[in-house]
């Protein structure tokens, strides 16, 4: 087998998706400037969020094939460690971020090891099933005040703190910081060793056997490194919100939020959680903010189609439309 | 704690399990038939609740009565989706099962919105049925009389399906499962025993849902109390096993009982969990599973 | 699957008067009004807005503002709602407030049901210096953040199961027969929790043994585990925390156990909407609750009837509820404040509520007052103790405002 990555036209591709990436970065950054709404400036930070959060489920989801519905275990896992270690010891977020990202990369480590020889449908409805133990189980546990949440105080402006009073701006960097990481490290693994093993895996199921061996700890890295892109992005959110409780950062609707802007946009691709992010999170908050007031349920209506439409009419995801094709391809993975 | 107390809780447990079972029958049979799993399952529950409730109130008809009707109704609704939708994310051939799993996912969202349109959000209940407020008594349990008769509905609406699988249809069903290709060859129209397939999935989702609106109330997410350990109850029985949907919904009904009996209630669906990774660890395909 | 989703509603407030020069003045109000709290939710917006109707109308209600014809200092200038879906979630909760505050400039927020948002809307409305009205939330722990711009009319379950504890206190004097044991059985979220901590505190210093402290999850299939422990537990009062659909089940699994407690008092919530009694019928019979809001105290509050019928027509027939009581009570709070204030400037809005002193007699709450201590609170609201009987809810509790002898089966 030739060594991924030799090919001129691989080297070629991938200098042009720096170099996109480089100008989206630019673009990014100066985004905000001119649009001085704050509640516009805030849809931006919670797209970028997801943008993040789901570039870090793409790696193992999208590139590895395992698809997680219980992704909102490590996102919980980061947020608590960082509130908890902020609240009780006074531990900057800013380091508390990488405790939690690290504890939830341990923990998927965790669940990947009984889990990933479990074939597709069993392996999603596992993880969904590890997601709504953990939900069940923070909600009784009183160390972390259970079902009451954490308020994380406001005392002042600080940037180690990842605290602002009402300006949204440092967390537009803070968010795009995130999300650029999590796509470089998406950039990184697609051309490494690892990708190369999981795109033959999917593509040949005989490759996949006898890969086997080789196959399974690249998926715990994958895990790892997806978990660990999670956590911190539940560190953030947990600072951006001031509060945090079992609902609202280890549901399943959070776990399917985390991996839906992967799937629209394009699972297995660079672009796709980005594009499937922009896409989504705009249409979910603004439904909820012009049709939402009726309380007629309308706003879930068209998000539900909105879901059907683009699973239908772009499944091989947005990026299709930009010609890009997805350098994963085929299947939900079998079991290896 | 006296034994009378936990044969009552074990026998309520029981009863409780074999609506799980019926449920996951239906989801079972759709996964069975073509690798899908119908994340709009539980809303499917919802539907067939609140067609019960509104022919109640139109009409009068008590939920019994209406068992064949929403049945007829439900099997309709099953046979829908898979034209309207299913049908065409299998002709995708990219990312054909996160694609299934993600328009099934849109699709529970969205019939939770349109129930709260249509019947708006307050909780509803039916209170004057045939069946409601009633006890039985066999010696020392008491059981209430809806959850009884939905237990015995629900046995026997899993008869049916397992005669079905008897019939020259059911053989259909499982040839097409194991060769989709191949069976054109030998004239078994596809799309028609995916159609067929479906309607049985919701007809038993259906029947499931008349009897449970004889004691549980009714709201646009009511699905989603039973979707999940529908799913877990699939999982753990095996996809595409009908005889270890039955298992494994006894199972879970009885674990979940008991769990409450001894722990704190609000950890009971940890009871169910932690059998299903249980048995997960040695038989990662579930009780019965072939796929 | 799992939503667990509660709602709220964001309001908001508008002013407007003929004058040219007239500044606009929004209130939003944020409830759920989509996911499971979505009733709830519904109730709030046509309480909010049949009270915003009361203010800018001709409906001459005794009662502060209900003369109508808008804020008398400001000019007639009336009062517009704006509402805001939470969907229960803490994160849209804040986003949405953040949105009315910046591009509608409200001068005010009402919400919102749930602790959860109550505490991601009343920190923002802090940082933006907006004042926050918080009409039902019950959590303690809310005035407790040191927020200078949080206000809350409504008492806190510490009131209110402390109103329980009296309530048993003065009944076994009365009738000889004492509560020695109760069963608390609860929801596991913040609001079962939150209270069935303050109940087990409070019966300890009482000398009542707990005989079963049962937590289940309100989405729950099913409860008739739960009513069998509580069935053999058999204490004297069972305390229950419910949402509407956990409460139906709980009945029910009672019933079906075949087992009537003594005496059920319980937290308000599902116990109260109209809901839950049409489902259960008359197994709500002399189930009591603790309340805010008496809706039968009409000879001291003679504003109830005419408030009560305007409510009835907005809201499907429906009569007010300890829910809606409080959320038109906090928009006539927040409507007194800006006409006293005489402007719609949030200092001068903070400094005017700070100074609320309205006597009970001039709302439809059987309080003594509404007056903010240092972190807001009310210190005036004082609960009472109801009883479902025959088909209506009867205050039994204080003596001195109860209109029906309590129907009390302990120690029979």
């Amino acid at each position: 087998m030739r060594r991924p990555g030799t090919s001129n036209v691989i080297i070629r591709r991938r200098r042009r998706e720096l170099v996109v990436g480089a100008i989206l970065l630019v673009l990014f950054v100066l985004l905000p400037l001119p649009i001085g709404n704050t509640y516009l400036r805030g849809l931006i930070v919670l797209t970028l969020l997801y943008a993040g959060l789901s570039q870090g489920w793409n790696i193992l989801g999208g590139y590895c094939g395992q698809i997680s519905l219980g992704h909102a275990l490590y996102f919980g896992i980061g947020a608590y460690t960082s509130a908890m270690l902020f609240t009780v010891l006074g531990v900057p977020p800013t380091l508390g971020m990488f405790a939690g990202g690290i504890l939830a990369g341990l923990a998927a480590l965790l669940v990947g090891w009984p889990c990933f020889r479990l074939s597709g449908h069993y392996y999603a409805i596992a993880t969904l099933v590890v997601g709504m133990t953990a939900l069940l189980l923070v909600q009784n546990w009183d160390f972390v005040n259970a079902a009451m949440g954490i308020t994380i105080p406001f005392r002042a402006d600080s940037w180690s703190d990842l605290e602002f009073r009402v300006a949204v701006l440092p967390f537009h960097y803070v968010m795009l910081a995130y999300a650029a990481v999590a796509w470089l490290i998406a950039w990184v693994v697609e051309g490494s060793r690892w990708g190369f093993y999981w795109r033959a895996v999917k593509d040949d199921a005989t490759a996949a056997r006898s890969l086997a061996v080789r196959v399974f700890p690249s998926k715990m890295a994958a895990a790892a490194i997806s978990g660990f892109i999670t956590g911190v992005g539940g560190a953030l959110y947990s600072q951006y919100v001031g509060f945090i409780d079992p609902d609202s950062t280890l549901g399943l609707s959070l776990s399917v939020l985390i991996a839906l802007p992967a799937v629209v946009g394009g699972v297995g691709t660079l672009w796709g959680p980005l594009l499937g992010a922009a896409v989504l999170i705009p249409v979910q908050q603004l439904s909820i903010a012009w049709l939402g007031s009726a309380g007629n349920g309308i706003d879930l209506m068209i998000y539900g189609m909105l879901i059907i439409a683009l699973a239908l009419a772009r499944p091989q995801g947005l990026v299709s439309l930009l010609g890009v094709r997805s350098q994963a391809g085929g299947e939900v993975a079998e079991s290896a | 704690m006296t034994a009378a107390i936990v044969l009552q809780v074990a026998i309520g447990g029981l009863l409780m399990g074999l609506i799980y079972a019926l449920v996951a029958a239906g989801l079972s049979l759709i996964f069975g038939l073509m690798d899908v799993v119908n994340f709009a399952h539980g809303e499917l529950l919802m539907l067939a609740m609140y067609a019960t409730f509104t022919i109640h109130q139109a009409l009068g008809l008590d939920p019994l009565v209406q068992l064949p009707l929403i049945a007829l109704l439900l099997f309709g609704a099953g046979a829908a989706i898979y034209r309207g939708l299913i049908a065409r994310s299998l002709a995708v051939r990219f990312n054909t099962g996160m694609v299934q799993v993600f328009v099934t996912f849109g699709l529970s969202i969205f019939l939770v919105g349109a129930a709260q349109l249509v019947f708006g959000s307050d909780f509803r209940a039916i209170s004057d049925g045939v069946l409601s407020n009633r006890t039985v008594a066999i010696g020392q349990v008491v059981l209430p009389l809806a959850q009884v008769a939905a237990g015995l509905i629900c046995l026997l609406a899993f008869a049916a399906l397992v005669l079905i699988s008897r019939t020259e249809f059911g053989r259909a069903l499982e040839a097409t499962r194991e060769d989709r290709e191949a069976v054109a060859l030998i004239g078994i129209d596809r799309d028609k025993v995916f159609s067929v397939g479906w309607g049985i999935g919701g007809a038993a989702v259906g029947i499931a849902g008349v009897m449970l609106s004889n004691f549980y109330y009714i709201s646009p997410t009511v699905g989603s109390n039973f979707a999940l350990i529908a799913y877990v109850t699939v999982a753990l029985g095996g996809f595409g096993s009908l005889p270890g949907a039955l298992i494994a919904g006894v199972l879970v009904g009885l674990v979940e009982a008991l769990t409450a009996l001894v722990m704190d209630p609000s950890l009971k669906q940890v009871g169910i969990f932690a059998i299903y990774v249980l048995v997960l660890m040695f038989r990662p395909r579930g009780l019965f599973g072939r796929l | 699957m799992q939503t667990a989703g509660r709602g709220g509603g964001t309001w908001c407030g508008r002013m407007g008067s003929g004058h040219a020069a007239r500044r606009a003045g929004r209130a939003p109000a944020v409830y759920p009004l989509s996911g499971n709290a979505a009733p709830i939710g519904h109730d709030a917006q046509m309480a909010l807005e049949t009270e915003a109707d009361i203010i800018n109308g001709h409906d001459n209600i005794p009662m502060l503002l209900g003369q109508g014809g808008g804020l008398p200092r400001l000019g007639g200038a009336k009062i517009k709602l704006v509402f805001a879906d939470s969907q229960n979630n803490p994160q849209i909760a804040r986003t949405e407030t953040e949105r009315l505050i910046t591009q509608d400039h409200v001068i005010a927020v009402i919400g919102s049901y749930t602790s959860a948002t109550a505490v991601t809307i009343s920190q923002i409305c802090n940082r933006y210096q907006i004042p926050y009205i918080s009409a039902e939330n019950s959590a303690p722990s809310l005035n407790q953040q040191g927020l200078a711009w949080f206000f809350r009319p409504s008492p806190t379950d510490n009131d209110f199961s402390a109103a329980m504890f009296d309530f048993f206190r003065g009944i076994g004097k009365q009738t000889g027969r004492p509560v020695h044991t109760v069963a608390i059985i609860h929801e596991n979220s913040v609001f079962g929790t939150d209270s069935s901590r303050i109940q087990s505190g409070l019966a300890a210093k009482a000398g009542i043994k707990v005989l079963a402290d049962i937590s289940y999850q309100a989405s729950t299939p099913s409860l008739s585990v739960e009513a069998e422990r509580l069935k053999a537990a058999n204490a004297d009062v069972v305390l229950p925390s419910s949402y509407t659909s956990d409460a139906i089940l709980l009945m029910r699994a009672m019933h079906d156990a075949g087992y009537t407690p003594k005496a059920i008092v319980a937290q308000d919530a599902g116990f109260i909407d109209p809901a839950f009694l049409k489902a259960v019928g008359p197994l709500a019979e002399g189930v009591m609750t603790r309340s805010s809001f008496a809706l039968d105290a009409t000879k001291t509050r003679p504003a109830i009837p005419k408030v009560n019928a305007l409510v009835k027509a907005h809201d499907d027939g429906k009569d007010l509820t300890d829910m809606t009581a409080r959320e038109v009570t906090a928009l006539q709070v927040l409507a007194d404040a800006i006409n006293r204030a005489g402007s719609t400037k949030n200092t001068e809005l903070q400094a005017a509520l700070k100074v609320t002193d309205i006597p009970g007699n001039q709302t439809i709450m059987p309080w003594v007052g509404i007056k903010f201590d240092s972190t807001g609170q009310n210190t005036e609201g004082n609960p009472v103790i109801q009883q479902y009987q025959h088909g209506q809810w009867h205050t039994i509790f204080p003596l001195d405002v109860a209109t029906a002898p309590a129907i009390w089966n302990v120690g029979e």
